[in-house]
């Protein structure tokens, strides 16, 4: 009993910290939804884009890991400016929809960028973590946790604390929250939209880079990154799309989810649930609960 | 009232399109004095807002153009600026329906104002405290998220949050729409208020004619985008016709100032 308890145990916490992985690439998302209410369908490719200029630095120019991570960070800070300048501005008062349509385009150019500039073999990628139990954990409570999974989480904290506190005590976050209520009235009392736009969309390209690094690590740097975004959605519809806390609980419950069911369940239905559970569950939040568990309900007077 | 010097706002001869094929307006022409308060008045779709909107320069997110005639604002034409520059020289639009941001407390809201504003965090405080000498009621609720206050305390944010911008200008759009009686006086004395001691200038939309125009120097009557009709305060409010067609003192079926146009000329004809 006690063994099948701590069985469970090890399942679960296992699956909360994978989770915070796909919390990572939710972030990212989120800060885009909030600022302009579009489903950036380019984040996979952004985080495709960032991992593999990262490992590109690294391993083609032998530069050392925290400059590689500096100029990949300000790589993203870059495409985030050319988003703004030829994509965003020239759609200023464009439908949500077309630029919906105008990140999928995006997402196509990021790709073809990264594999013409860095080429298109797997890449492995040693962040000097091991994906293997953590020996003391294991030795001393008895439960077999990757020690990347454990760091996943460390990071994902560390990051929505900073990202709170960007939002809640600067200006530039005031003004992002007041783009996120109502785009016009912030433009009509002269807060640039567009300085907005850039903030959002570096902050989510270094999001993408530090969600790449971590997938990266786990399963080679390579083009299946892009599907991230598809992994994300459950997610999203789960956490609230405009919910940081929302992206941050839904990776989580995703994650501790979909590794119980493959335990549990999965033999049942000979196995590999993992890949299409998280999207039943996903279904049934938007028939119950489609602003998500932290998502901005919709505040109407009466 | 010729004089650029003593007019913060000279509007000539304009028209405005939306999206290339609509005309919203066809010939507006008005003035704001500096220091004064001028009413625009007009029916739902006259083109009162559209007006507000070519002077603010947020025409530009809608599809709309100024396809005719020119804005000078302070002596400059405002043809090349966007809305945070319009901003930035002094003149803010309080759009119609409030807008108030929802999910931001009642203070962040007045704060965001202030943005466009390079300030320590002393000199906002500063300001917000003499914001809230005109707006006592806003202080009470300055924790409340802004969504869940009162429609008339949320006119008040959005004219608090313009005021935060340090304005020279005001453009006003339906302030009272959808207010009780009470509250429509008590935002005109605000209103009032604030032109007199911090000496803004105010251009007011409004349909409600007889407040309006209580609270005004100058009135413009428009319809159809057109101005039809012009005048102090005081002389609209004692024009028949707008009595009649305005004020809701009737004898006659008729509807609007084409109508009584229409009537005269015909009048003329057969004398």
């Amino acid at each position: 009993m006690a063994n099948e308890l701590l069985f469970f145990m090890e399942v679960l916490v296992g699956g909360l910290l994978a989770g915070t992985m796909y919390s990572l690439v939710a972030l990212g998302f989120v800060l885009i939804f909030k600022a302009s209410a579009t489903f950036n369908f380019s984040q996979g490719a952004m985080v495709f884009f960032s991992v593999l200029a990262f490992c590109g630095f690294m391993q083609d120019f032998n530069i050392p890991f925290v400059l590689a991570f500096i100029l990949a960070a300000f790589l993203m800070v870059v495409v985030g400016l050319c988003t703004e300048r030829l994509v965003l501005r020239p759609l200023m008062n464009a439908s949500e929809d077309t630029v919906l349509m105008a990140t999928i385009g995006l997402g196509y150019v990021l790709e073809g960028l990264a594999q013409a500039a860095w080429g298109v073999e797997v890449r492995r990628l040693d962040l000097g973590i091991g994906d293997f139990p953590v020996p003391w954990i294991a030795d001393n409570l008895k439960l077999f946790i990757s020690a990347l999974d454990i760091t996943a989480g460390l990071v994902a904290a560390i990051m929505i604390i900073g990202l709170f506190l960007l939002f809640k005590y600067t200006k530039i976050g005031l003004g992002l929250r007041a783009v996120a209520d109502d785009a016009g009235a912030a433009s009509s009392i002269g807060i640039p939209l567009k300085h907005i736009m850039l903030l959002v969309w570096s902050a989510a390209g270094v999001v993408a880079l530090v969600a790449g690094m971590m997938w990266g690590a786990r399963a080679g740097v390579q083009f299946a990154l892009v599907d991230l975004a598809l992994k994300a959605l459950p997610v999203l519809i789960i956490g609230g799309f405009s919910s940081i806390p929302g992206a941050i609980i839904g990776g989580l419950i995703i994650g501790a989810v979909e590794k119980i069911l493959e335990v549990y369940i999965g033999p049942f239905f000979g196995g590999a649930i993992e890949g299409w559970a998280p999207y039943v569950l996903a279904i049934f939040f938007l028939l119950y609960r489609p602003e998500g568990l932290f998502g901005e309900k919709i505040i109407r007077r009466v | 009232m010729s004089d650029n010097s003593v007019n913060i706002l000279d509007i000539k001869n304009i028209e405005v399109m939306y999206d290339n094929v609509i005309l919203a307006l066809h010939d507006v022409s008005l003035k704001v004095p500096k220091g004064k308060v001028v009413a625009l008045l007009g029916a739902n779709g006259a083109g009162k807002s559209t007006t507000l909107k070519a002077v603010s320069t947020m025409l530009a997110s809608e599809r709309g153009k100024v396809t005719k005639g020119s804005i000078d604002y302070d002596g400059n034409s405002i043809e090349k600026q966007n809305p945070s520059q319009m901003v930035g020289l002094g003149m803010v639009q309080v759009l119609e329906g409030r807008r108030c941001f929802g999910h931001l407390t009642v203070e962040e809201n007045i704060i965001s104002g202030a943005y466009s504003r390079k300030l320590s965090k002393g000199d906002i405080d500063q300001e917000l405290e003499k914001i809230y000498t005109y707006f006592l009621r806003l202080k009470e609720r300055r924790k409340s998220q802004a969504a869940f206050t009162s429609g008339g305390e949320q006119q008040m944010i959005a004219v608090a949050r313009a005021m935060m911008a340090k304005p020279k200008m005001l453009l006003l759009d339906e302030p009272t729409m959808g207010l009780a009686p009470q509250l429509v006086a008590e935002i005109f004395n605000i209103v009032k208020e604030l032109n007199q001691k911090e000496g803004v200038s105010i251009l007011l939309a409004e349909q409600n004619t007889n407040i309006a125009l209580k609270n005004s120097d100058y009135g413009y009557i428009i319809e159809t985008g057109k101005v039809m009709l012009e005048g102090t305060a005081e002389s609209l409010l004692n024009n028949d016709k707008v009595k009649e067609l305005y004020l809701g003192i009737s004898k006659k079926g008729r509807k609007n100032f084409r109508d009584v146009l229409k009537e005269e000329s015909l009048n003329k004809k057969i004398n």
